[in-house]
């Protein structure tokens, strides 16, 4: 019995011993109350790396080489002091070798029949498990943190850039609309991404119509969609404006450009430029610079314009003076027509180049057999124009005794037919124009004074092309279009070329040479555009005489003066030829030589 | 020779191994090793002609997993809390560890040191946060273990405050 306890105890004590290698525990008691310990048992493997070789049992002092433990006695000491019962542990350390592995230990203090030992254990493969679980939960951790952090930043980022293009936008859409821009912006399927405020007002536009298709909110015309439905398919900017016709409540006129946008290629931009107030404009202004058929916005025609009105609205006869060429007809036709007399018949007579009795036959009419020809009765012009207005252009050519009847009719209100006694009442207003000056012709003899007062109740001088240059360009334009009616050509611009050559020549034929000059321009014309090569060769040429440069604005009589010289040097100092170039009388010419002071040896 | 136990305090991944590893080995490493318990590394100093050998108690992170043991504390003169500068929350641990520390060791000498200051472009720790802890009379350093910064000047200023107490 008793053997066999103490083959038990022995084999107890072995299998401690195997236990605590197995454990991979150094057991270490404690000598009496010092630093020392007694090492027990069989020494584990780790042990001699750390603490040194040493046999059991031989005697350590642990705390000398590792601090940890030298701080873990104080604790087990007070525990041991207290007799207390149960285990101080002291947690895990690390300590590193000679080699620099590291050891991963924990000790334990415990108080056994008074021996107080202490344990220290390497930790082992559940330790080392336990930290990989740790580290990696750590580290999981650590990434979380991460892609949130970035997340955030990102986002932070992007709410922060959004608010930053936000407020870009409104500080654009703010200069947008403070220009008062009128402005709309369409997708690539024509829908409406956005309206300015000025593009809303000028289209009416009472509710936000974004999202609505562009035609939904322009009020215009088949042919104007159209227009703009192909400008907005077409990916290149035109610059040119198409014009729109708004048929609203509002009727207006509205300039469109179609831009695409810088950076999304479908994207149109439409811009509106109100142009009503300029179409109001241009109408009014074609309307002041037209009268009747005459055409001219200079000073000087407005003056016409209104001396017109003045003398339509009396019966007085007028004498209408104007180098040839300058429109006297038609300023006799606008009296007519503005006149009460407008219902009643306007006859127009050339009195030039015709013989005594056949002007006067054509005037006054004759009895048949007044003379030779004279087949029938005949009423003449006056007759005819009974009610209305005769109009005798070249009155400074009508012979002296065709003159003397004229007079008559004037002083008595009757014509009598050749051939005829008896005088016949005829109610007409005469209105006069010569090219002549009557004065010159009344001290020449060939026109009688009193004709001339008679004739000259009212006056209307008609200024010289040259002298309303101002107008050639309006009048250009006007002549183009009348010639653009007739011939069906597509000619409708004057290159500035050929304007500036129009503007500086002398014009003696004045407007009729200048309507002439357009047509013969425009019959030569190859494409849209008048060009100078397409102006008759006398306006060409006469560009060598009138440098652009010294081109001054017309009725200075600098401007006169050079041209006069002009003229004289173009006929070589001939005076009748110059005379005939500027359109005045040899005498008219002479005089203004004088004033001039310009001499020429004969 | 005069020894100082000197504790690393702070949030887990902040860079307490990395600053002693730096202080003792001059060595850095990218990699991350989760410290578990303690381990203890010794360097000594000299603190205005005096050698004193600074036992360094590199201390695990502390977070759920793991709670500071108060044995581990005991003892010690001082301790450093480490912040990692890009973790917000971290600085908040600290302050949580250092009234922990204060109410079981009294006010014994710390410092504080703001880590990673060479990522400084992703800190989330500005100086707005850390102003009202220098008022309160906090000692904080801004530093680096990868690049050295600030790491001589911390342990070395523990070391001077630790040395004026005793004398
Ligand atoms: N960029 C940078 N990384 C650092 C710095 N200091 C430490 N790290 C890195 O941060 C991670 C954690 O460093 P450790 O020194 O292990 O941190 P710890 O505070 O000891 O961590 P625990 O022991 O888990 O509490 C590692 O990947 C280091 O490389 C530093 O100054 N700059
Ligand atoms: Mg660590």
């Amino acid at each position: 019995m008793r053997t066999h306890h103490t083959r038990q105890a022995a084999q107890g004590k072995t299998l401690c011993t195997q236990l605590f290698v197995a454990l991979e525990t150094a057991v270490l008691e404690r000598v009496d109350q010092t630093d020392t310990f007694l090492l027990q048992g069989t020494v584990p493997a780790w042990w001699p790396s750390i603490f040194g070789t040493t046999t059991p049992p031989s005697t350590v002092q642990p705390g000398e080489r590792s601090p940890f433990l030298k701080q873990f006695f104080t604790e087990a000491e007070q525990s041991w002091a207290r007799h207390a019962a149960g285990l101080v542990r002291s947690g895990p350390w690390t300590e590193r070798d000679q080699h620099g592995t590291t050891l991963h230990l924990e000790a334990t203090a415990l108080l056994v029949n008074s021996r107080q030992l202490l344990l220290v254990a390497r930790l082992g493969a559940d330790f080392e498990q336990a930290r990989a679980t740790l580290q990696q939960a750590r580290e999981q951790a650590l990434r979380h943190a991460q892609t949130t952090k970035l997340q955030t930043r990102n986002e932070s980022r992007l709410t922060s850039q959004l608010s930053q293009s936000e407020e870009l936008r409104d500080d654009l859409l703010g200069v947008l609309q403070g220009l008062g821009l009128a402005t709309i912006l369409t997708d690539g399927q024509g829908r409406i991404t956005f309206i300015s405020d000025e593009a809303a007002g000028l289209l009416n536009l009472s509710t936000d119509r974004t999202g609505q298709r562009w035609e939904q909110v322009l009020s215009c015309s088949k042919k104007d969609r159209d227009a703009i439905s192909t400008r907005l398919r077409s990916p290149a900017e035109q610059h040119d404006p198409l014009t729109l016709h708004l048929e609203t409540g509002n009727p207006r006129w509205l300039d469109v450009t179609v831009s695409p946008h810088p950076r999304h290629n479908e994207k149109r931009i439409l811009l509106f430029h109100d142009t009503t107030e300029i179409h109001d404009l241009r109408r009014l202004l074609d309307e002041k610079a037209r009268f009747h058929d005459l055409v001219g916005s200079s000073p000087s025609m407005m003056q016409v314009y209104q001396l017109v009105r003045d003398i339509a609205r009396v019966e007085a006869t007028v004498l209408i003076e104007g180098e040839t060429g300058t429109g006297k007809e038609l300023i006799a036709r606008a009296i007519h027509c503005s006149s009460s007399r407008k219902q009643g018949p306007f006859i127009a007579a050339n009195c030039a180049g015709f013989t005594d009795s056949l002007l006067g036959s054509q005037l006054f009419g004759h009895k048949r057999g007044a003379f030779t020809g004279a087949v029938g009765d005949q009423a003449g012009l006056f007759e005819s124009a009974d009610g209305g207005t005769v109009f005798l252009d070249e009155i400074g050519d009508i012979p002296l005794n065709v003159q003397t009847s004229l007079l008559r009719v004037l002083q008595e209100k009757e014509v009598t037919r050749l051939g005829e006694a008896k005088p016949r009442k005829v109610n007409v207003r005469i209105l006069a124009a010569t090219h002549h000056n009557l004065n010159e012709d009344i001290v020449r003899g060939t026109f009688r004074t009193d004709l001339l007062y008679r004739i000259r109740v009212a006056r209307i001088q008609l200024p010289p092309l040259r002298d309303r240059r101002d107008d050639i360009p309006l009048l250009a334009s006007a002549f183009l279009g009348q010639i653009r009616a007739a011939m069906g050509k597509g000619v409708d611009q004057i290159s500035p070329d050929a304007l500036r050559l129009l503007l500086s020549y002398a014009w003696p034929g004045n407007v009729r040479e200048l309507k002439s000059a357009i047509e013969f321009a425009a019959i030569g014309c190859k494409g849209q555009r008048i060009t100078a090569t397409d102006l008759p060769p006398e306006i060409t040429r006469s560009q060598s005489h009138t440098p652009l440069s010294t081109w001054m604005p017309p009725s200075t009589s600098h401007d006169e003066r050079a041209q006069l010289l002009r003229a004289l040097n173009q006929a070589s100092g001939n005076r009748s030829e110059a005379a005939k170039l500027l359109g005045m009388s040899r005498a008219t010419l002479y005089r203004r030589l004088a004033n001039h002071r310009i001499d020429i040896p004969r | 020779m005069m020894h100082k136990k000197i504790c690393m305090l702070g949030g887990f991944a902040v860079g307490k191994t990395s600053l002693v590893r730096r202080f003792v080995t001059n060595l850095f490493s990218e990699q991350y090793h989760t410290t578990i318990g303690v381990t203890v590394e010794k360097k000594s100093v000299s603190v205005a002609g005096e050698d004193v050998t600074l036992m360094l108690w590199d201390l695990y992170g502390d977070d759920e997993f793991q709670r500071i043991r108060e044995s581990y504390l005991r003892g010690s003169s001082g301790y450093i809390l480490v912040v990692d500068g890009t973790r917000k929350e971290t600085l908040a641990t600290a302050l949580d560890l250092q009234r922990t520390v204060e109410g079981l060791l009294g006010p014994i000498p710390f410092a504080l040191i703001v880590n990673k200051s060479d990522v400084r472009d992703v800190w989330e720790i500005d100086d707005a946060a850390l102003s009202e802890l220098r008022q309160q009379g906090w000692t904080i350093f801004f530093g680096s273990a990868k690049t050295g910064e600030g790491v001589e000047a911390i342990f070395s200023a523990l070391a001077h405050r630790l040395l004026q107490q005793t004398t």
